[in-house]
């Protein structure tokens, strides 16, 4: 496409203001700014940066991965699926009779074995499956105001429809995040011995200290016909509620882990553990699944080799990446700045490029 | 009665001298005629001077030379046109067009040129709606056409003609009243401020002080502004497409209910602070070739009409990045965070952390590559890339640290949950890195086996060669034109030709008595 251009006829004084005295110089005052002149670098991309970059990144990943992939390997995991197996032969037909039902015996036992030596301390977690946290209404449905302070004690509008008793008394903490709080316990014993379960520290500390107000105390909780998960004593005020605590941390996935309580002993391999669950919690109304996991950590967190696998998979790539481009440049090399490259050059017939 | 007198006192009179007014052309005018029609220009004169003043103008800028042919298309001027019918007079027209036109087709020298004259009486006739597309037919198979006598009104027929009959793009440059029309018209109007007072100037796109500046305007920074606004749209659609798609591709995980998996500051802070300001300065600063490397190659400017750098190929492939990068820090984030511990103190990752996780990912992923998208680096690129990166954190930092009124979830999220987690760091490392690998491997390859002009160029500058084989560059530059037929250097070719036509010749008449030599010579 070529630009037209018309002018009309292209008469006038020429313009020198130097040589006519008396007349302002109406140029405006250069600078580099300006007339886009800063000192600048223009790197370009030669071969040898490419190749140099590409070998860099392949032997900066390889090394971080094996070493992400070696944490991931020592990390000892166990997972046991109990929400099936907690049920009562009777009830198992009925699951959600027996789990409404307040006379039915809650508590099951199950063994545990330890397949590896897990050094102290070993998490425990719960792990619910298709249980959406991350649902918008549901995380809409508290009030972090309320949960600061007594004197927010009234702020339930964001909490609807957990906010109020039918009498119109505030319920603390209001919402149905709080209302669907998890309450499974867990016992441990090895051999008769009583393995104790530490809440300490299980909770962030900076929602102990500045979310949940250590004045308040939970009042006409899951008071309601519809109970959707545990109860809080309400002599404890909130911020020392670390079970509630952790729980009111939204989860981003519909299957999501949360952190129970720590082990302080170390566990030998081949240890038997019995675990006395409390099966309280309703997740068979909406088909959801209920695991226990323990697990030691690394300096990457818990058991996934995700992270190792794909920086050792991105280094690779990029070492292939440098072997091909020094492979297709030895076949067709192109030295640089060399002339006859210019499309003028190539195409003699005024072909741009 | 005056004659009379006049006659009787004006007798035996003596020669002493003569006077000339000369409309002379503003400087540096055949110079940027040269330069525009090197880079691929065409260029018309629209005027309302006679006719012999405007072929003197051409000559004098060049636009005609000796060796082209001159077609005039004129309305009969004889006594005997007032009574003639308009019919017969457009007759007369059409016939005189479709010589020339059948002229110009016959013609073999591939370096004949063309020159079309027309005056405004004859345009009247030309421009009307049977006639003016073979007169446009005619008007650019010819090197140049020069109108003369040309009313305001016509002026702006004119261009309305080239602009819809063509469908190129048009500009319009004048520096008085009359040209106001043209100057509308056309798709760029630039007014001359100057002598004939500011109407051109109010009227037009840009403006300029002298008719030579027009060469800079287009050569530099027309050249300069379609590579960098063609980036900028290009680069503003991937990262809005990397940073909105990850919304999207989590609702899967929320059975769709709508929930953000980002705090609302930071989508917020997203298109302000934290990724508009390196792509301003991308927009505004970017150059591939300095402004004297713009001069000396006008071919370069052939890229912006040729549309190399906005054609579906690049805005498809940069969405395509788009689509890549936000798929790569969703799959990578979710995954690695999945549902296990992400410290060493047994800590599961919540919304909040996953959310600024992924943003944290989007933002480096982002600037990085608009890094390297650059090719002129000043400081202010690098203050607002890096320092757009580095405002995240600070943001990240500072938000946190305000009492949880205001932070909500993201209360010390990178003081206290974040950045001791050295997954977090990892992470953002490794997404970075995978984001920008495909453009990273395509721009190399291409660079290296498919470079283009300002790529060559660029190496030319960077390793000097300019500067050691001079011989090589001053070639190059010669060479880098598109051909042109007018201009003074089309001027200097044609008579080039012309002498070396003739040198052929002479030698070939030469030859006979020196074919004999002796054979022991």
């Amino acid at each position: 496409m070529i630009g037209e251009a018309t002018s009309s006829g292209a008469g006038g004084k020429d313009d020198s203001p130097a040589a006519v005295s008396g007349k302002k110089n109406k140029k405006p005052n250069y600078s580099r700014f300006t007339q886009q002149e800063l000192p600048a670098c223009k790197p370009i991309l030669t071969p040898g940066w490419v190749i140099t970059s590409f070998i860099v990144v392949g032997v900066v990943f390889i090394p971080i991965g094996l070493a992400s992939l070696y944490a991931s390997e020592h990390v000892v995991e166990i997972v046991e699926r109990y929400d099936k197996d907690c049920i009562p032969p009777d009830y198992r037909n009925n699951s959600l009779h027996y789990i409404q039902t307040s006379d039915t015996d809650k508590n099951c036992t199950m063994t545990i074995n330890v397949p590896k030596h897990m050094k102290s301390p070993v998490f425990i977690y719960y792990e619910l499956d298709n249980f959406y946290q991350n649902h918008r209404r549901y995380v809409k449905s508290r009030s972090d105001k309320q949960l600061r302070s007594k004197a927010s004690e009234g702020n339930t509008e964001t909490c609807k429809p957990e906010a109020v008793t039918s009498n119109g008394q505030p319920i603390v903490p209001c919402g149905l995040v709080a209302w669907s709080l998890f309450n499974d316990t867990y016992k441990f014993s090895v051999k008769k011995e009583v393995l104790g379960v530490s809440k300490k520290n299980i909770a962030w500390k900076s929602d102990q200290e500045h979310k949940f107000g250590s004045d308040i105390y939970p009042k006409n909780f899951q008071n309601g016909s519809l109970i959707g998960g545990g109860k809080l004593n309400p002599s404890i005020p909130l911020s020392e509620q670390v079970d509630l605590i952790v729980w009111m941390r939204t989860a981003a996935l519909p299957n999501f882990r949360k952190l129970y309580g720590k082990i302080e002993k170390d566990l030998q391999a081949n240890t038997t553990i019995t675990v006395t669950i409390e099966n309280n919690y309703n997740t068979y109304s909406f088909g959801g699944k209920k695991k226990l996991v323990l697990s030691t950590t690394s300096w990457i967190g818990g058991k996934n080799s995700f992270l190792g696998r794909a920086y050792i998979a991105i280094g690779g790539l990029c070492l292939f990446l440098a072997v091909c481009f020094v492979f297709v440049y030895l076949l067709k090399p192109r030295p640089l700045g060399d002339p006859s490259y210019l499309s003028w050059n190539r195409n003699p017939s005024g072909q741009m490029n | 009665m005056l004659e009379l007198v006049a006659d009787m006192m004006e007798n035996d009179l003596i020669l002493i001298g003569a006077t000339a007014v000369e409309d002379k052309l503003q400087k540096g005018v055949p110079q940027c005629i040269d330069k525009l029609a090197q880079a691929g220009l065409k260029i018309w004169v629209l005027t309302g001077d006679k006719m012999e003043t405007a072929i003197n103008i051409g000559f004098s800028c060049s636009l005609l030379r000796q060796g082209m042919k001159q077609i005039c298309i004129t309305v009969m001027n004889s006594d005997a046109v007032a009574q003639e019918s308009k019919q017969a007079v457009k007759e007369n027209i059409s016939m005189q067009i479709t010589n020339a036109s059948q002229m110009v087709k016959l013609e073999k020298d591939p370096h004949a040129a063309f020159a079309l004259i027309i005056d405004g009486k004859t345009l009247s006739y030309a421009l009307e709606d049977d006639m003016k597309h073979q007169f446009l037919a005619l008007a650019v198979v010819c090197a140049s056409v020069i109108c003369c006598r040309v009313s305001p009104k016509q002026k702006a027929l004119v261009t309305r003609l080239v602009k819809e009959g063509t469908g190129k793009t048009t500009l319009a440059i004048g520096d008085g009243a009359n040209d106001v029309g043209m100057i509308q018209e056309a798709d760029i109007g630039v007014g001359i401020s100057g002598v004939e007072g500011m109407q051109a100037v109010m009227a037009s796109d840009f403006s300029i002080s002298q008719f030579r500046f027009l060469e800079r305007l287009l050569v530099v920074h027309g050249h300069w502004c379609y590579k960098r606004i063609a980036q900028m749209i290009c680069y503003f659609f991937y990262k809005n497409i990397a940073f909105g798609l990850t919304l999207f591709y989590f609702e899967a995980f929320t059975a769709f209910s709508g929930q953000s998996v980002y705090n609302d500051w930071y989508m917020l802070l997203f298109n302000v602070i934290l990724t508009s300001l390196p792509v301003i300065s991308l927009g505004v600063f970017e150059q591939d070739v300095s402004s004297e490397v713009c001069l000396q190659f006008p071919a370069l400017y052939q890229q912006g009409p040729k549309n190399l750098f906005f054609d579906w190929y690049r805005i498809l492939g940069w969405m395509g990045n788009g689509l890549y990068t936000s798929l790569v820090i969703f799959i990578l984030n979710i995954m690695i965070f999945y549902n296990q511990a992400f410290r060493a103190e047994g800590q599961t990752a919540d919304m909040a952390a996953m959310g600024a996780t992924m943003f944290s990912c989007i933002i480096t992923a982002v600037n990085c590559q608009i890094a390297l998208t650059m090719s002129h680096f000043t400081w202010i690129q690098h203050l607002f890339v890096w320092g757009s990166v580095t405002t995240w954190y600070l943001f990240l930092l500072l938000f946190g640290m305000l009492p949880p009124y205001y932070s909500e979830d993201a209360h010390k999220i990178l003081v206290e949950a974040l950045g001791p987690a050295p997954i977090y760091w990892c992470t953002i490392l490794l997404v970075t890195v995978a984001c920008n690998l495909p453009y990273l491997a395509h721009i190399s390859f291409q660079r290296c086996f498919n470079p283009m002009d300002h790529h060559i160029i660029q190496e030319i500058k960077y390793y000097k060669k300019d500067v050691e084989d001079q011989h090589m560059w001053r070639r190059e530059r010669s060479k880098a034109r598109q051909e042109t037929k007018i201009g003074f250097t089309a001027r200097v070719d044609a008579k080039i030709r012309q002498l070396k036509g003739k040198l052929q010749r002479r030698s070939s008449t030469l030859i006979l008595p020196n074919c004999m030599p002796s054979p022991c010579q």
